[in-house]
């Protein structure tokens, strides 16, 4: 049995100390600024949202093209987990890292290169234009630059998802009788079911707090985070601070999802 | 059948290479080897869940090696059951059995575990995991039946039913199995044909009691629990008569069918040892294997009819349950004898005392 002794006792409880003084700090330098924020502006903006239609529309575009994008990145994406997850090759590892490249750079910086490619000059962007697919300062741009930025948070926490469920379950599966792709609903979907809604929840929450691949592509109409920018910029403090409280609030719903998943039973352990 | 040829695989660093075995139709095939010897590769290969490098496999008159496994007509047992964990006990069951729902009652029934088909199977013990795994895999009645350990979490009581049961089975069902255990007394009960793996190669297959009795090397012999593997110098006695192991018929005499078969009379000599024999081995190096079961003792010389009889001194005697374990030494060569505790205790042993050793010469295997 390890024992301490005498003379590392207030070494010991000296970094105790300091860790925890460190924790408590970081702990209130992150809850400080929404405490606040929610304190001043929550009542303000719950009225604001009855009687302000700006701040009602921009909510419910904000919703509206977040779930769009989430849906997106759920087909488009899960199929690509799948294959990461389950695949051990160097293209694979190569996907993977040129997947988290969204998540690094800064995000105006995406949402010019968005606009590189999908803007009225770019070929796809004169292509989508003539289809009747406006990208630029449509909310199908808000859409591009919020599946930019959060689908590889997606495809990320889905391949987690998917490398959890042991390959042996599928394997069973096959011997008794499943195709692959009746392996999938039957037994790998379910079994990766949790992660796979938490990784949309996630991804959801980050569409909805996307603000700087936003704005350069699609100004109006507008986000929440836009119309709160917008406010600060040409009204001041104040005015910002209702819509900066509605879309705090509004962001709490994914992590009351979270939380209420993570308190579901567990159902990717092998039995 | 299971006709493996060649058979090349990989998993990660680990290779299986160049496994080549059958196991013929409706017999029952164990695979035994030590853990990470490649055991449960080979029965994933087999299944079509782990691809070939090299080789071939075919079940019944079929070659399946480019066949996907839900096109093989196999079923397989983890140890671990791997039972769906979001299903019930009844739901795993009938997993693949849409079409052979009379079997997955029947096999239910026989396997003792009707009272758990509403259960959720987090709610299972670990053996009762692997009954339902065993229910969910006969159940579709499949022609060829592979289990990794299926019956290592049961306790004692429910491994013999088990074991029955699924031996009944097989006969009245008429399906190939091949059963991955360390245990080999399960080998020896369950198994029509052995296959010895170890470091992803097979070192040995044939009928158990052979591939128990003759090991091939003489690391087969101590993997397969042989206490007496002895290094030695065999010499062939060409003058010898055909009763010179004992001079009658009795078991271990060397008689004319067996000098008709190419056996010859051996002395194999190891340190102060000399072991008297019959077999088909030349003069030179070799290992003696004589297992400690087939090693006799008593307190007086004795009255048999057995070649080999030595007098030794007991070293160790320790007992594990109905079997009590003697370690002499003869000479300075250590002699391990295995007895039922009862003899043990009727011949009143005790360590620092001498006794008599003796064991048939057909008890002899030389390797």
């Amino acid at each position: 049995m390890q024992t301490t002794t005498p003379s590392r006792q207030p070494l010991h409880r000296l970094i105790s100390v300091v860790a925890a003084l460190g924790s408590s700090v970081l702990l209130i330098f992150l809850l400080a600024p929404i405490a606040q924020l929610v304190t001043r502006g929550g009542v303000s903006g719950i009225r604001a949202v009855g009687v302000d239609a700006d701040l009602r529309g921009a909510l419910l575009l904000t919703a509206l093209t977040a779930t769009g994008a989430t849906l997106f990145g759920i087909l488009a994406g899960t199929p690509l987990a799948y294959f990461l997850a389950r695949t051990r090759s160097r293209a694979a590892g190569a996907i993977a890292a040129v997947l988290d490249l969204p998540l690094l750079i800064p995000h105006p910086v995406a949402g010019i290169a968005l606009l590189l490619v999908l803007g009225r000059e770019s070929v796809a962007g004169s292509w989508l234009l003539k289809a009747g697919l406006g990208v630029v300062g449509t909310p199908l741009g808000i859409i591009a630059a919020m599946l930019f930025v959060s689908a590889p948070l997606y495809v990320s926490g889905a391949r987690e998802a998917f490398a959890r469920v042991d390959r042996r379950f599928e394997g069973v599966a096959r011997t008794l009788g499943d195709r692959p792709i009746r392996v999938m609903r039957r037994v790998t979907l379910p079994l990766a079911l949790r992660g796979l809604v938490a990784s949309g929840v996630v991804m959801w929450a980050r569409a909805v707090s996307e603000f700087g691949a936003i704005v350069i592509l699609t100004y109006n109409p507008k986000t929440v985070s836009v119309l709160s920018y917008d406010r600060f910029t040409t009204f001041g403090l104040s005015e910002a601070i209702p819509a900066a409280a509605a879309l705090v609030l509004f962001a709490l719903i994914p992590l009351i999802v979270l939380r209420l998943l993570r308190y579901e039973r567990r159902l990717d352990q092998p039995w | 059948m299971i006709g493996v040829r060649n058979l090349g695989a990989r998993v990660g660093a680990f290779h299986l290479r160049d496994i080549t075995f059958d196991v013929p139709t409706g017999r029952y095939g164990v695979v035994i080897g030590p853990a990470g010897s490649g055991k449960t590769t080979l029965l994933e290969a087999i299944a079509g869940l782990t691809p070939l490098v090299s080789g071939d496999v075919s079940l019944g008159s079929r070659a399946v090696t480019r066949e996907p496994p839900e096109e093989r007509g196999i079923g397989i047992v983890y140890q671990h059951g791997y039972l769906f964990p979001h299903l019930s006990v009844g739901e795993n069951i009938n997993y693949g059995a849409a079409n052979t729902m009379p079997a997955a009652q029947e096999v239910t029934r026989r396997l003792g575990i009707v009272e758990l088909v509403d259960r959720h199977v987090q709610s299972l013990s670990g053996g009762e995991r692997q009954l339902v795994a065993l229910a969910r895999a006969l159940a579709r009645r499949p022609p060829v039946v592979l289990l990794d350990e299926p019956f290592s979490a049961l306790d004692p009581k429910r491994r013999a039913l088990a074991r029955r049961e699924v031996r009944a089975l097989h006969r009245e069902w008429g399906f190939t199995a091949l059963q991955v255990t360390h245990d080999f007394t399960e080998a020896g009960l369950l198994g029509d044909v052995a296959i010895l793996l170890d470091a992803g190669r097979v070192l040995q297959y044939g009928a158990p009691d052979e591939v128990f009795r003759r090991p091939a090397t003489p690391y087969i012999a101590e993997f397969l629990g042989a206490e007496n593997v002895l290094a030695g110098t065999v010499r062939v006695l060409q003058d010898a008569p055909p009763d010179f192991i004992t001079g009658d018929a009795t078991p271990g005499t060397l008689v004319p069918a067996d000098l008709a078969a190419g056996y010859h009379a051996l002395e194999f000599e190891a340190a102060a040892l000399k072991i008297y024999t019959v077999g088909s081995a030349a003069s030179g190096s070799a290992y003696a294997v004589i297992r400690a079961e087939e090693v006799s003792i008593a307190r007086t010389a004795p009255a048999t009819s057995a070649r080999n009889v030595f007098r030794g001194r007991i070293m160790e005697l320790s007992t594990l349950g109905a079997l009590a374990r003697v370690a002499l030494d003869v000479d300075g060569t250590p002699l391990v004898a295995a007895l039922t505790a009862r003899s043990a205790d009727e011949l009143a042993l005790r360590e620092g005392e001498e006794v008599w050793a003796s064991f048939k010469a057909l008890a002899v295997h030389l390797c």
